[in-house]
């Protein structure tokens, strides 16, 4: 499962459009600063996708992005639970949990009781729920192994599984996050610069509209910095909905050969 | 479309998918008097199954097992704990088996699936009854400390033979184990030498070097399903879920019976049937003895 990534074009980093503006802050003091990985600040990890993982599923999608792998299952439409209200929309049921393993420290997981809830509200803008009334499409995620950035690695996972799911959506959802560390912003940070970062800041959005489903800051920001930040978000945003897009399209040749 | 008034002229009108919805048991039967069964297989073939061990980076052994699209991803997590007073020599091991919702659509949140807790049941049953580990290997300091092993399996995709799978990946795990390299610091705690100052160890190295577990007689296993006279070996979701008697026989690598598991199901296993089955896991132990030494040979050419 763990795939060689580099057959399709993996790298989404945001290119360097004002990187002449910012370029100042990194000829002060804290040059020789380098990530633990090796990357540059505004470089994301490569990013490998493959649909289909889950067989007994109705659509499901693998993502591995360094060290942070997730599987996610969709289910349905099916129906509702019988104690649910009739409803002419469909209903979107979200639940994410780890494996025991997925942490440094055993059974650290159980911390991220929130993902569910934000993968639900980042997905309900873009799955037309209209398509399937009285019924309930479920994702269900399992993040195999963390290693930062676990939330917008299994929203972008979650929308290529209800993709491959067919489940009729406005656009893909792509995630990316970002961390400031001083006065530095890292892209795509791993679990250490998370947990070291002042600030963190997460967009989801559906790049071929340009609308953004959720936007979470957290910590201590000063507003240029938010700007900035949420254009790096935005830019890497649109680069990984086309690696997600070419991993539908290549899914989708090799099942017709 | 109009209906047909017999469920007898049906297998004539309707197409191949509809029946074998409508009637799944004479769909299967249909294949078994002709001695193959719907995806192609010989009534006594398993899958392809394939083994990649490593796949877990954060933890100290791990394998990703797969029998045809059963799925099973099994981890072991190291800890430092005090022996009990028991066995002041010996280590200890937990298994726990999981079934988490992505796995399968009769799994929900809240609502797990009955089947998890007997598998995990019956692979702690297994691994210690089959002798595979020495738990005084596990031991640091007598009396004082020992290795806590946490074996999690986690259920990926659900497609049969669920324990099968759970077990092969289980014994790869514990192949790939290893034990990361400990000392006893000033204060008389365990503390794990890391990578990068591995090379000054302090004086009262308890295991110099990271190391393996010795295992002997690994179990495997194989789960048969029993329709009237027939015997499938490795049986799918679909085939377990219509003939519901299963064997599933545990021998270890030299052929000794470990243990057999037949819980239940409307057909009466005669003796005969059972050897049949142990025959079948014979040939079977072989098969995943060699496919489980390829991918540890594959790990030490890396």
């Amino acid at each position: 499962m763990a795939g060689k990534p580099g057959t399709t074009p993996t790298t989404y980093s945001p290119s360097p459009t004002n990187q002449k503006i910012r370029r100042p802050i990194f000829n002060e003091n804290e040059v020789d600063w380098v990530r633990p990985d090796g990357r540059g600040f505004h470089q994301c990890r490569p990013a490998f996708f493959r649909t289909g993982a889950v067989n007994a599923a109705s659509g499901s999608a693998y993502a591995e992005f360094g060290n942070t792998k997730v599987i996610v299952s969709v289910f349905g439409p099916r129906e509702s639970k019988k104690a649910m209200m009739y409803s002419d929309i469909g209903r979107l049921n979200c639940s994410v949990s780890y494996t025991t393993f997925a942490t440094p420290a055993r059974g650290q997981g159980s911390e991220h009781k929130d993902f569910s809830s934000m993968l639900h509200k980042s997905l309900e803008g873009a799955i037309i729920l209209e398509t399937f009334p009285k019924t309930t499409v479920d994702v269900f995620a399992l993040v195999l192994e963390s290693g930062g950035s676990d939330l917008p690695v299994v929203i972008s996972c979650a929308s290529l599984a209800l993709a491959d799911a067919g489940i009729l959506m406005h656009d893909l959802v792509a995630s990316v996050s970002l961390s400031c560390l001083g006065k530095n912003l890292v892209i795509d940070p791993i679990l250490e610069e998370e947990s070291y970062q002042d600030g963190g800041l997460l967009i989801t959005c559906m790049p071929s509209r340009y609308e953004v489903t959720q936007l979470t800051v957290t910590g201590e920001w000063s507003t240029p910095k938010i700007n900035e930040g949420m254009q790096l978000c935005l830019d890497a945003c649109s680069k990984l909905a086309k690696i997600m897009r070419s991993c539908l399209k290549e899914a989708t040749s090799t099942s017709q050969e | 479309m109009g209906l047909p008034d017999a469920p007898g002229d049906l297998s004539s009108e309707v197409d191949v998918d509809a029946f074998r919805r409508l009637f799944p048991l004479r769909f299967y039967e249909r294949h078994l008097t002709e001695s193959i069964r719907p995806d192609g297989r010989p009534l006594g073939r398993a899958r392809d199954t394939t083994i990649a061990l490593g796949a877990v980076a954060s933890a100290e052994g791990s394998a990703l097992a797969k029998i045809g699209s059963t799925t099973m991803l099994a981890a072991i997590k190291m800890e430092v704990m005090t022996p009990s007073m028991d066995s002041p020599d010996e280590g200890c091991i937990a298994i726990d088996f999981h079934m988490p919702p992505i796995c399968s659509p009769i799994v929900r949140p809240g609502r797990p699936a009955e089947i998890a807790p007997v598998v995990s049941k019956q692979l702690s049953d297994t691994i210690s009854s089959s002798g595979m580990i020495n738990l005084k290997e596990l031991s640091l300091v007598s009396g004082k400390a020992a290795w806590m092993a946490y074996l999690d399996i986690y259920c990926l995709d659900a497609d049969g033979a669920l324990f099968d799978a759970a077990l092969l990946s289980a014994v790869a795990a514990f192949s790939h184990l290893q034990i990361p390299a400990v000392s006893l610091n000033d204060d008389g705690k365990i503390v794990v030498v890391s990578e990068e100052n591995g090379g000054k160890l302090e004086k009262d190295a308890v295991n110099k070097e990271r190391m393996k577990l010795t295992l002997k007689s690994i179990p495997f296993s194989l789960t048969c399903v029993l329709h009237k006279n027939y015997i499938l070996a490795d049986p799918t979701a679909e085939e377990e879920s219509i003939m519901e008697t299963v064997v599933t026989v545990v021998l270890d690598s030299s052929s000794q019976l470990v243990s057999l598991y037949k819980p239940g199901g409307p057909v009466l296993a005669y003796t005969s049937a059972i050897q049949d089955c142990v025959a079948l896991t014979r040939q079977r132990m072989k098969e995943l003895q060699k496919i489980l030494d390829e991918a540890n040979s594959g790990m030490e050419v890396d």
